[in-house]
Parts: structure tokens; C-alpha cells; sequence
């Protein structure tokens, strides 16, 4: 059963050159440019990115860190050092990698990341990230800036996007006093539309895989994710990501599948189980499961819109998937299903992520009475493999394959 | 002739079918260590029962937590409980089965087909072991549990989320001058209500056949029976259903 099925994709070696020069660089450049008032910033996934790029930030993500933790498998150890300082076991292992990684950063990778000297935090994602970046502040003492974004329910409404530009063109304000210098709206522009080319490649990309057999598989996906979040709004990015599309495209054109003799077609929700990459995801394309698509990384194929630039971040950030009601969130995962003709879904109800988790449950149950399209859900944790029972999951796996 | 290997986490079931499907023999005993030995042990056990070789077997199939161990055609228990009570009982819609780690509810569609299942996940509590814990603190054999429950018109409150925690629970409740007949009672509803969030993650519809070791506990039956508000169907022997279907499955794929 140890076959290799999984082709990785040619681009995977580039992407780990462009996040290892990513992490490199967020190191060693506040120490060099010291003198030219370099400032480190830490920033949510979920946050405007942009606007830190117009001022010429390369920001670090503790997210895309914790990921890295989590395929490296030390996020367990790392845990354990929040966990000993008394964060609960329930807590988000994102959160407590990167606690972790400032506590030990001896037995973190790269040792650590660099020391913030701000934080920028959105909570369109989750509630938990709040509380984390809150400590984070206190921990270096250094300011925190703070978007709010309404939890939507049905169509966000203009008075919600109004809320939410106002704060971005407040902290568009702070953060020229706090750089001491006025933000480049041209900057801005051009970084939006580096943004944007990037999320049309992106979304090119998954979309191959509405083909049969699909030339991608959602682990393809997920590997190559990391330049598409910790690079949003660069050439680096958009250029790598034309390199990725193309080889798809190749793929696709020699028509090569991602899975060998591919027989399911499944979609995936919720974030990947980071440590399972080749062992939980293998056992699926070993029984000719591939994922054609997923929520997760579809949550970077969506334009910024046309528009004043401070309401059209507002309008994308605040509409996201995560701040969505249970209804979008349904007929997000059916039109998936509809679109790429999958025959399953699987959601990882990660113990981690709440916000993601609480309503697979409901969409489950609703997706199977309305179509009948068989889905399960396994309990896991995105990094934290200690919630995570192997034999359990693919115990669960295979009876979910050969109901199929 | 057929054979179907349940490798349990508890228990170890062998059961052998005829070409026309017929029941010919079966035997179990627990797993212990080494389960492939206990397989291979009961296979020669069921064969000696019909004074028959290895020779006449045209195919195996192993299931359970154990399958891995057996070389050869494997299925998911699930699916072979399915196909095991979809030929007992053809008009069967829902199966519950508790076992030794695993308790798991299954809608059936027809001729066995899987159309939904849950399970117990990461936690044990309200399986078989969680029952087998518990009989050890009432220092009782497992079938006591439920004769002893039958007894009391109350019961005590047992917490249905943890087996460790649990026990302390039977212990305080003892000490605290609860009678063993009401604990009893309390463990079997504490495993009641466990299944039954597993069972609403699915829908309950009748008819409902309830397998696995814990079925041949009358005192859970009844509080599974109460708590669901349906007639549980019960086999003959509820613990060889999933190997029955291991051999039904080596049939049809030989």
C-alpha cells in the first residue's frame, strides 16, 4: 500500500526558497536597517495587508509560522511551553506555537521570528487572534492596532463596509505617525494590483482541477499556499505563482493526474492537518481520493474591487468566509461540490479553530439531506498532533472511501 | 466456504458461510497481544468445529482495529457491520454497535449500503471498556452490570464524559451510601446517553438493530431502549454480526 502516488509539484522546491529568503529577510533586516528606522510588524492572515506594503513592510505572519511549526512537528513541544505557562490545552495551537516560539526560540524554527516593534490584528478570521495579539502587545510592549469587522449575516451591508473602511483610514493615519512618513497612495494602488493578478493566478490554478482526473490536488494547494499569504501584494508572489499555474497547466495539457488512477473526488473544509501531510493525505490518494478542492485555500481567490482603495479592503476582508453565517458558508461548500463534480466532502473539525469548526456539524447534515453527496468529519488538530488519533481517523477514512 | 476475521480491540470473532451464504460455524475469544495468532487460532478452532481444511476456504477477509495484521482482502468494520445486518435483517434502516473502544451508529440504506455513519471520537467513554472499568469498581462481572440495573427503580448520576473520571464517580457515589443496584443503573444510562448523541448525529429510524458486546447488556439495552423511544432488534449473538459480513464480503469478492 506504500505506493507513491503523490507527485508534489516542481514549483514546492522554489516555494521553500521563497519563504526561507522571506524568514531570512524579516530577520535580518531590521538589524541592518536599523539606521534607516526599519520596523518589524506581525500581522493576522485576515488583516489588510496592503496597506503595510505601501509603506514598504515586509510583515511576518505568526499564522503561516505556526503552519511551518506543524509540518516540522514541533508544534506539540511548543504547545507544552504555553501550556506550562498556563494557556489551555484548548487554545489554539497557532496562538501557542508562536507564545511557544518567544518563550524557546532555541527549539522553534529559524529560532524564532524576529521581535515585532508593532502588531496589526483583524478579527475577521476569529475571536481568539484578539486575545492572542493582546498578549502579544503586552509580552513586547508595543503598540497594537485593531480592525473590527461585524460579523456578517446574510449580504454585508454598506453602513458595515463604511464601519470597517473607517478604521482602515485611521489606521492608514497611525501608521504615518507611527513610520513618520505619508502613506504612497500609488504604492497602494500598485500593491492591490499585484494583489489581485496573484489571486487571479491563484484562482486559475484551482481550477484546473475541475478537470478529469484533476492535474492538482488540494495538498498541492496547501504546500504552495505559503508565498500567497506571507507575500500578498508582491512580484515575488505573482511572479512564483505564474510558474505554479504554468505547470498545472502542463500538467493538465499531458494529462497527468494529481492522483494516479484517480476514483474519488473530494472536497476539503476547514485548515489542513499541517503534520499529516503525506501520511493523512497519502492514504487517500493510495485509494485514488483526490481532493479537487477546498474552502481553506479558496479563501485567497477573491479579488479586491474596484474602487476607492480604502473601502474596496473593506468590502474584501470584511466579506470573508470565516465572517460569514452558517447559510454562505453551506452554499459555499455546495457549489464547490456542484462545480468541481466531487462525489464527498471531508471536514476536519479542528479542535483549534472554533470559528471554522462549530457549523460543519449542521452543513454536513443539511448538504447530505439536500443532495445526498456523503460527507464526514474527522477530529483533529491543524498542528497539535497530540489531537490527533491515527488509527481512529483512517479507521474512519477507509469506511467513508468504500461508502463511496 | 468463507471466512470472516473480525480483530477486535477486545474481542477476536471467526465466522465461517457456506457458498449459499448459510451460517456454518463461529468462534471468538478475546484478543489479547497477539492478535494475529489469536486469528489464527480460531480459524483452526471453526474449521476443526466442521472437520474441514484450510484447503476449502476460497476467501478471507479481516476487519476491525486488528485487519491490518491479516494479509489479504481488508475492510472497515462499518462497512462490514453493514453488510453483516443488512443480510440478517434486510429491512433494517439504523445499526447501533458498541464495542470494546468504538461505539458507532450507521443509517443503512439497501442491501447493506452505508449511508451515513458516526462515531465515537478520541474518547472511549460509553463503550465497552468504559462498562468493563466499571465493573471492576462495582466489583461485578460484566453481564452483572445489567442485572443489577434491572433491580433499581433509581439510578445515580454518572457523568457520560470521561471513563477515568467516571470511575472516581461510582466510587464517590458508593462511599456516599448510593446502592450498587442504582450505580449500576447510572453506568448503563451514562452509556445511553453517550449513543444517543451519536445516534441523533445520524437520525434514528426504525427499525434499529443493536450489535457489538454491549447489546448482551440487558440493563443498557433498556436505557438505550428508554432514552431513543424505539424497540431495539437484538441478534442471536450481537458480537460476530461485523465478521459475518467479512465473510459475506469475501463471497462476493472471490
Amino acid at each position: 500500500m506504500a505506493k507513491k502516488i503523490f507527485k508534489p509539484l516542481k514549483a514546492s522546491e522554489k516555494m521553500n526558497k521563497i519563504l526561507k529568503n522571506h524568514y531570512l529577510k524579516a530577520k535580518y533586516l531590521p538589524a541592518l536597517g536599523k539606521f534607516f528606522g526599519y520596523k518589524t510588524a506581525w500581522i493576522t492572515s485576515g488583516a489588510p495587508v496592503e496597506l503595510l506594503r505601501a509603506f514598504g513592510i515586509e510583515p511576518v505572519y505568526p499564522e503561516n509560522y505556526g503552519a511551518i511549526c506543524g509540518a516540522r512537528k514541533v508544534s506539540p513541544s511548543l504547545c507544552q511551553v504555553a501550556e506550562n505557562r498556563g494557556y489551555s490545552l484548548d487554545l489554539c495551537s497557532y496562538a501557542k506555537s508562536n507564545l511557544g516560539s518567544i518563550w524557546n526560540p532555541k527549539e522553534s524554527p529559524f529560532n524564532g521570528l524576529p521581535r515585532p516593534d508593532l502588531l496589526v490584528v483583524c478579527n475577521n478570521i476569529c475571536g481568539t487572534v484578539l486575545k492572542w495579539y493582546e498578549t502579544l502587545s503586552r509580552e513586547f510592549n508595543i503598540p497594537l492596532f485593531i480592525i473590527d469587522t461585524p460579523f456578517i449575516t446574510g449580504e454585508p451591508q454598506p453602513w458595515q463596509i463604511q464601519y470597517v473602511a473607517k478604521q482602515i483610514e485611521k489606521l492608514a493615519i497611525e501608521l504615518e505617525k507611527f513610520f513618520r512618513k505619508k502613506l504612497d497612495l500609488n504604492r497602494l494602488e500598485k500593491v492591490i494590483l499585484l494583489a489581485n493578478e496573484t489571486v487571479d493566478l491563484w484562482k486559475g490554478i484551482r481550477n484546473f482541477a475541475k478537470n478529469k482526473p484533476s492535474p492538482v490536488n488540494v495538498t498541492d494547494l496547501f504546500i504552495n499556499l505559503g508565498p500567497m499569504v506571507v507575500l500578498r501584494g508582491t512580484e515575488v508572489a505573482r511572479d512564483f505563482y505564474e510558474e505554479v499555474y504554468r505547470e498545472v497547466e502542463e500538467r493538465y495539457k499531458a494529462g497527468i493526474p494529481a492522483v494516479e488512477g484517480e476514483k474519488y473526488r473530494l472536497v476539503w473544509d476547514n485548515i489542513p492537518i499541517w503534520y499529516g501531510l503525506y501520511r493523512f493525505y497519502g492514504y487517500f490518494a493510495e485509494r485514488g481520493a483526490v481532493f479537487v478542492t477546498d474552502s481553506y485555500t479558496g479563501g485567497w481567490a477573491v479579488n479586491i474591487k474596484k474602487g476607492p482603495p480604502f473601502y474596496a479592503l473593506a468590502e474584501t476582508y470584511t466579506g470573508v468566509f470565516l465572517n460569514r453565517d452558517l447559510e454562505f458558508r453551506k452554499n459555499q461548500l455546495q457549489s464547490f461540490i456542484e462545480e468541481f463534480s466531487a462525489d464527498g466532502f471531508v471536514m476536519h473539525s479542528n479542535r483549534s479553530c472554533k470559528a471554522y469548526s462549530f457549523v460543519q456539524e449542521e452543513i454536513r447534515r443539511q448538504i447530505m439531506r439536500s443532495s445526498g453527496v456523503p460527507g464526514l468529519i474527522v477530529d483533529a488538530d491543524m498542528t497539535d498532533s497530540r489531537l490527533y488519533s491515527e488509527e481512529t481517523v483512517l479507521n474512519r477514512v477507509q469506511a467513508f472511501l468504500e461508502s463511496l | 466456504m468463507y471466512l470472516g476475521v473480525d480483530i477486535g480491540s477486545l474481542t477476536t470473532k471467526v465466522v465461517l458461510i457456506d457458498r449459499e451464504k448459510n451460517l456454518i460455524a463461529y468462534s471468538y475469544s478475546k484478543t489479547g497481544p497477539a492478535g494475529k495468532e489469536t486469528a489464527e487460532r480460531l480459524i483452526q478452532e471453526v474449521l476443526g468445529k466442521v472437520d474441514i481444511s484450510r484447503d476449502n476456504i476460497q476467501g478471507i477477509v479481516a476487519t476491525g482495529y486488528g485487519r491490518v495484521l491479516f494479509s489479504g482482502k481488508e475492510f472497515s468494520e462499518i462497512t462490514c457491520q453493514a453488510r453483516g445486518i443488512g443480510h440478517l435483517y434486510p429491512e433494517a434502516k439504523t445499526i447501533i454497535d458498541i464495542g470494546g473502544q468504538d461505539s458507532k451508529v450507521i443509517s443503512l440504506g439497501k442491501n447493506g449500503r452505508v449511508l451515513d455513519f458516526a462515531m465515537n471520537d478520541k474518547c472511549a467513554a460509553g463503550t465497552g471498556r468504559f462498562l468493563e472499568v466499571m465493573s471492576q469498581a462495582l466489583e461485578v462481572s460484566l453481564e452483572e452490570i445489567g442485572l443489577l440495573a434491572e433491580k433499581s427503580q433509581e439510578a445515580a448520576k454518572i457523568s457520560s464524559v470521561c471513563t477515568v473520571f467516571a470511575e472516581s464517580e461510582v466510587i464517590s457515589n458508593l462511599s456516599r451510601g448510593q446502592s450498587r443496584e442504582a450505580v449500576a443503573r447510572g453506568i448503563c444510562e451514562a452509556v445511553a446517553a453517550r449513543t444517543a448523541i451519536l445516534a441523533q448525529k445520524v437520525g434514528v429510524v426504525e427499525p434499529v438493530v443493536f450489535t457489538g458486546g454491549v447489546a448482551k447488556n440487558t440493563g443498557v439495552v433498556a436505557a438505550l431502549e428508554q432514552k431513543l423511544g424505539v424497540k431495539l432488534i437484538i441478534p442471536e449473538d450481537s458480537t460476530i454480526t461485523a465478521a459475518l459480513g467479512a465473510a459475506l464480503l469475501a463471497a462476493e469478492n472471490s
